[in-house]
């Protein structure tokens, strides 16, 4: 029992030594006169940076902190990212949206990543006056006036799903389409959208699923019929829909894929032909874009990125120019910044400027879709 | 440790069974041996209210809500370390399908109280009646247990788990997904809880509640019939106790205390969604009750604060530093005998590692021309002591080279290595490289990723454990007939 | 009738099953020699698959291979066989020999954290980007077999015939050399084999190896065939390995080859027909389901399974 003993005293050591770490820090934290400086000030960033989405917040968080090391090095300023992992799991995200909440030096929120984080974080921030702007967080409701410091940089699905119903009706002329969705919060929702909106346009509609683990679609693609002209893919994945559109291929089916914004990655997605929907024109076909995305890979050695990490970039932009004009105004409260981010108005790297509705939604809203030749993405509309 | 030090009369000899009936007068002789005692001797109400002390005044210390949040998330891992215990550490049946039960309660709250339910139940019927269901499902899952030995059983469960998981995704009653995400605040006698402050009170009631009556519940007739029956199963049946009817008890108590949890949880969160309930939740809580000590209430309660705090801690990478400094030096003081050996080992490393820093700013300058990723103080001192090649790690936390995934594989091999060694010494020599290797390895490839590094050591504090004390911090050692 | 789906889902499920059933005899080496649910093996081939990622990358790439495809491939599967099989010795030597006379519980949550460490220390290394094989650069989809309406793409038949080669070489391995026959013996009756001078541990660590090589190769043709490997992707594939391994009987060779092709159809099968099955009611996200409950069916009423032998428990 000696050993027991021993054990217990470690026990006992480690858990005084983490509750005082972790109980001291906050305290030391809470200097306001600090802040009114803008000396220190972070932003938190609320995504999935482990689990299966790991790859999604990781682009994200790449392209914010190169946002900010850019910024700061133009600007003079000293922000700095909080790192708040979700794990893609909506509890995680309430207790990091908490500490958000609670960490004083945290004056706006990049995030959240997944629709889900922000369901559960909305009301914690609404209530501090904490402005949270997603970069990529598409379900509708998110915007109905339910978190009022709630923004987002990217459009919401209720204008993706017509828009790609649209497409696929009127401009590909398909009468035959299967949809397929993998079983997350993002894609259900989208999938079942579109499956009504074609289904009312007379489109003969036949649903599949994935589940989101699944390495082998070569069974779903199976019960794809002949006749089939579109199967329209609603992922998160860009390699999933790579996989598809080659199974798709081998089994000799004529049906194209039309990829949902989470298909979007040149270097991932690569069908002989195929269509993507994109919440944003992808700035490797802009020109003036075309020096930050130079920037960005001498940054990166992970040259690999779709639409989720530069509009994180502009989520990030645009929190930094909003703490930047409530430190130039003097008033650096959470409130004031989240004011400044309602009042927004700065260029977009995706051309144009970026402004919000009242209720947080970026203004103008359209997506873009591309069409994907031989691994080529050219803009279709 | 007892081996080197004690005399002979202490290990066990010929005559195991007078060994084993001596232990009462071995354990008078020693200090710890009579603190022991004493605890024994205490009234259990005493020992409960020591034991739910600190819980109970960890409010009082601070007014973040933050950390509010994170008493309330290491209670519910609390309740749910004590239930998997009734079934793993109690009755000796691996369920790898536990966190189902969870979510039971979880989503059967929402059924009760939610907009989306259109009802509002109040917590004192809800709560009760909810573990009355979750027991009744645990029983019926529990069912195939009786045919199933050991390792057959985990399977089931865990596929029972994985049933739970594709239903609760694909059902429309569920909302799939999306979840539900209206959930009622938990309505007790006509009052609304809203603060943090209230759900952490709550949920330390049914803590309390809970390990009172786990406590009784052990030292019952069940409860000794459930030791006896992880014991030895076959012994058991053979003393006419009713095995499967245990065993079944069993699942449905450890089922019960879950949906319990859960139902304190879902009003907490306000939403429920089945990715909430999944495998790495499963690993994570067997990880609290393995390090506790299975079988102990008070281990596996000490294991889920501590592996929740510890979690929490490494999410920030000046706090993981510390905490991983810290963590090492405690270790090396603790384990190694005699005293002087870990002050010669931290002290060779610190000499070493400024012979090879220095060996290399002469050699190969790019070897040291990076800066520590932390912005604490300690990295000032450490930016002149590991090795940290420019560039190892990209800007986005990846390493970019080879050389940082060649260095963390080596770390890995080594460490193995390490454990081949007997000699004493040769092994305290051969700590020092492994130890500035670790050290460079955290600094230049863990640190930039900290949600990812705090798994990787969880996995391997799990297979360290097993192999140097299954039986956990607080467990008891049992002795395996065989 | 539709013949043409028919012998599609026959094709896939016989791809997909014999992937399952080289996972399942290495699920099924192990476990008839220590009674050890390796719960790490999916992750072995996890790590198999990215092994295997390095090699195709190392040899120029899909696009652009530095030397002929057929020797791309080989090597792949080599190396992989060769890095899961030290693996697997490794894990064997760290995680599980020192529990041997541990209580049974101890092995199986060191292999639930063996199996948390791979993932995440893949994670760390390569990221969470999942990656491609890009197999239709290396061997273009028009090659392969044509049969009326029917084209099987050449990769569908490198899988399924190295998988039967290598199980055929494992038969062949413990059927008559006198590795196997240790092997037999040892899983028949540990302690009596060791009286027998047969090094036990020996045995185990070769059994290991084998098992694991299996399931490292397994994941290379899972990243030739399906296209995609991400760091998580061996939990699936570990757990329908041992299904297979349960169905077919666990401990038995023949056993593990006829469950993984059971497994593999049974899901092939229940994604295309579970829709018309059902009357539309339940879609093809519910076929796992049928996977599941064949095993749970299978456990309650045949534990030991299609081959095994039921157990005598000995006091």
């Amino acid at each position: 029992m000696r050993n027991g003993l021993i054990a217990a005293g470690l026990a006992g050591l480690v858990a005084a030594a983490v509750v005082s770490a972790a109980v001291a820090k906050p305290a030391a934290q809470a200097a306001p006169a600090q802040i009114a400086a803008c000396t220190n000030v972070s932003i938190g960033f609320l995504g999935p940076l482990t689990g299966p989405a790991g790859f999604l917040g990781q682009e994200q968080l790449s392209w914010l902190r190169f946002g900010v090391q850019k910024y700061n090095k133009a600007n003079g300023t000293t922000f700095k990212v909080a790192l708040g992992d979700t794990q893609l799991k909506a509890p995680v995200a309430r207790t990091q949206a908490r500490r958000f909440v609670s960490d004083s030096n945290v004056l706006a929120v990049v995030g959240g990543s997944e629709s889900q984080a922000v369901v559960v974080s909305g009301n914690l921030f609404e209530k501090a006056d904490l402005a949270s702007i997603s970069g990529s967080a598409t379900q509708t409701n998110l915007t109905n006036g339910q978190f009022r410091t709630f923004f987002r940089v990217v459009p919401n699905d209720s204008i993706q799903g017509p828009q790609v119903v649209t497409y696929v009706a009127k401009n590909l002329k398909a009468k035959n389409v299967v949809v397929i969705d993998s079983q997350d919060d993002y894609s259900l929702p989208l999938a079942s959208a579109i499956t009504r909106g074609l289904r009312a346009r007379g489109v003969t509609v036949s649903r599949e699923s994935v589940s989101a683990d699944d390495t082998d679609f070569s069974s779903v693609v199976a019960n794809v019929d002949s006749n089939v002209n579109v199967v329209v893919f609603a992922t998160q994945v860009a390699s999933a829909a790579n996989t598809l559109s080659n199974q798709l291929r081998e089994q000799g089916k004529k049906a194209i894929v039309f990829g949902t914004d989470g298909a979007y990655s040149p270097s991932q997605f690569k069908p002989r032909i195929g269509y993507v929907s994109v919440f944003a024109p992808d700035p490797h076909f802009d020109p003036n874009a075309r020096a930050l995305i130079r920037e960005y890979n001498r940054y990166s050695k992970n040259k690999e990125f779709g639409a989720f990490g530069p509009a994180t970039y502009m989520a990030g932009l645009v929190a930094m120019t909003a703490i930047k004009n409530a430190c130039a105004d003097g008033q650096v409260t959470r409130a004031e910044v989240t004011r400044q981010t309602r009042r927004t108005n700065i260029r977009s790297i995706f051309g144009g400027r970026l402004r919000f509705s009242a209720k947080g939604d970026p203004l103008p809203t359209k997506f873009v879709i591309y069409k994907i030749s031989n691994g080529k993405y050219s803009p279709v509309g | 440790m007892s081996e080197h030090q004690s005399p002979s009369p202490e290990r066990p000899r010929i005559g195991v069974d007078e060994w084993v009936a001596s232990a009462e007068q071995r354990r008078e002789r020693t200090v710890a041996g009579r603190i022991e005692d004493a605890v024994e001797r205490a009234p259990a109400a005493a020992k409960l209210v020591v034991f739910a002390l600190p819980f109970a005044i960890f409010p009082l210390f601070t007014d973040s809500e933050y950390l509010t949040q994170v008493g309330i998330d290491t209670l519910i891992y609390v309740l749910l370390a004590l239930g998997l215990n009734v079934v793993v550490g109690w009755v000796g049946l691996l369920d790898l399908g536990f966190v189902a039960f969870f979510g039971l309660g979880a989503y059967l709250y929402a059924a009760l109280a939610s907009e989306y339910a259109g009802r509002h139940w109040e917590a004192q019927f809800v709560v009760p009646l909810i573990a009355v269901a979750v027991a009744a499902t645990g029983f019926l899952v529990g069912l195939p247990s009786r045919r199933l030995v050991g390792d057959y059983l985990a399977i089931v469960t865990l596929f029972f788990l994985q049933i739970w998981l594709v239903v609760l995704i694909n059902a429309e009653f569920t909302r799939g997904p999306n979840g539900i995400s209206d959930i009622y605040p938990l309505k007790l006698f006509g009052r609304e809880i809203v603060s943090p402050g209230g759900y952490y009170y709550v949920t330390f009631a049914a803590f309390v509640l809970v390990v009172a009556f786990l406590y009784l519940l052990n030292r019952s007739r069940t409860g000794r019939a459930w030791n006896a029956l992880r014991d030895d199963e076959l012994a058991a049946e053979l003393m006419t106790m009713p095995v499967n009817r245990l065993k079944l008890m069993a699942f449905a108590v450890g089922a019960a205390i879950a949906g319990v949890a859960g139902a304190l949880y879902a009003p907490q969160q306000g939403a429920v969604f089945p990715a909430n309930f999944d495998i790495v939740l499963l690993i994570t809580v067997y990880a609290m009750v393995v390090l506790g000590g299975a079988g102990s209430i008070v281990g596996v309660t000490v294991g889920a604060v501590l592996i929740n705090s510890s979690l929490e801690a490494l999410r920030d990478p000046d706090d993981a530093s510390w905490l991983f400094y810290v963590a090492i030096v405690l270790g090396l003081v603790l384990f190694m005998r005699p005293r002087w050996v870990p002050l010669v080992v931290l002290a060779g490393t610190a000499a070493f590692g400024l012979v090879v820093h220095e060996l290399a700013e002469q050699l190969r300058p790019s070897l040291v021309a990076g800066s520590t990723f932390g912005t604490a103080r300690v990295d000032e001192v450490l930016d002149s002591w590991v090795l940290l090649p420019e560039g190892a790690i990209g800007q986005d936390g990846l390493p970019a080279g080879a050389l940082a995934r060649i260095a963390y594989v080596g770390l890995v091999a080594a460490i193995l290595g390490l454990t081949l060694i007997r000699n004493r010494v040769w092994r305290a020599v051969a700590l020092v490289p492994v130890l500035y290797l670790g050290a460079c390895v955290w600094e230049n490839v863990l640190v930039a990723q900290p949600a990812v590094a705090r798994f990787v050591l969880i996995g391997a504090m799990l297979v360290a454990l097993m192999a140097l004390r299954p039986q956990g911090l607080l467990g008891r050692q049992r002795v395996e007939i065989v | 009738m539709d013949w043409d789906k028919l012998v599609q889902l026959l094709v896939n499920g016989v791809t997909l099953g014999s992937v399952y059933a080289l996972v399942a005899l290495g699920f099924s080496m192990v476990y008839g020699i220590l009674k050890l649910l390796n719960l790490a093996h999916g992750d072995v081939l996890m790590v198999g698959a990215f092994v295997g990622w390095g090699v195709l990358g190392w040899l120029g790439g899909a696009q652009d291979p530095t030397v002929a495809v057929w020797l791309v491939i080989v090597l792949m599967i080599l190396a992989a066989m060769v890095g899961g099989g030290l693996l697997g010795v490794a894990i064997e030597r760290f995680a599980y020999r020192p529990l041997r006379r541990a209580p049974r519980i101890a092995p199986l949550i060191s292999a639930l954290g063996v199996s948390f460490f791979l993932q995440n220390s893949v994670l760390l290394l390569f990221g969470a980007n999942f990656r491609s094989y890009d197999s239709f650069d290396l061997v273009d989809v028009g090659v392969g077999v044509d049969w009326g309406p029917f084209h099987i793409w050449v990769m569908r038949i490198v899988v399924v015939v190295s998988a039967l080669a290598m199980m055929a070489g494992l038969w062949l391995l413990v059927t008559r050399s006198k590795l196997g026959k240790a092997m037999r013996a040892t899983a028949f009756d540990r302690e009596a084999a060791a009286m027998m001078g047969i090094d036990v541990d020996r045995v185990i660590v070769k059994t290991f190896f084998i098992g694991s090589a299996l399931a490292g190769a397994a994941g290379v043709l899972v990243g030739l065939v399906f296209f995609q490997i991400n760091h998580f992707m061996g939990f699936n594939y570990g757990l329908k390995g041992f299904t297979a391994a349960v169905v077919g009987g666990i401990g038995s060779i023949p056993g593990a080859m006829v469950g993984g092709l059971f497994i593999g159809l049974a899901e092939a099968f229940s994604v295309g027909y579970i829709e018309d099955f059902t009357r539309g009611r339940l879609g093809s996200a519910f076929s796992d389901l049928v996977v599941f409950l064949i095993l749970v069916v299978f456990m309650l009423l045949r534990p030991q399974g299609i081959f095994g032998k039921p157990e005598v428990k000995k006091v």
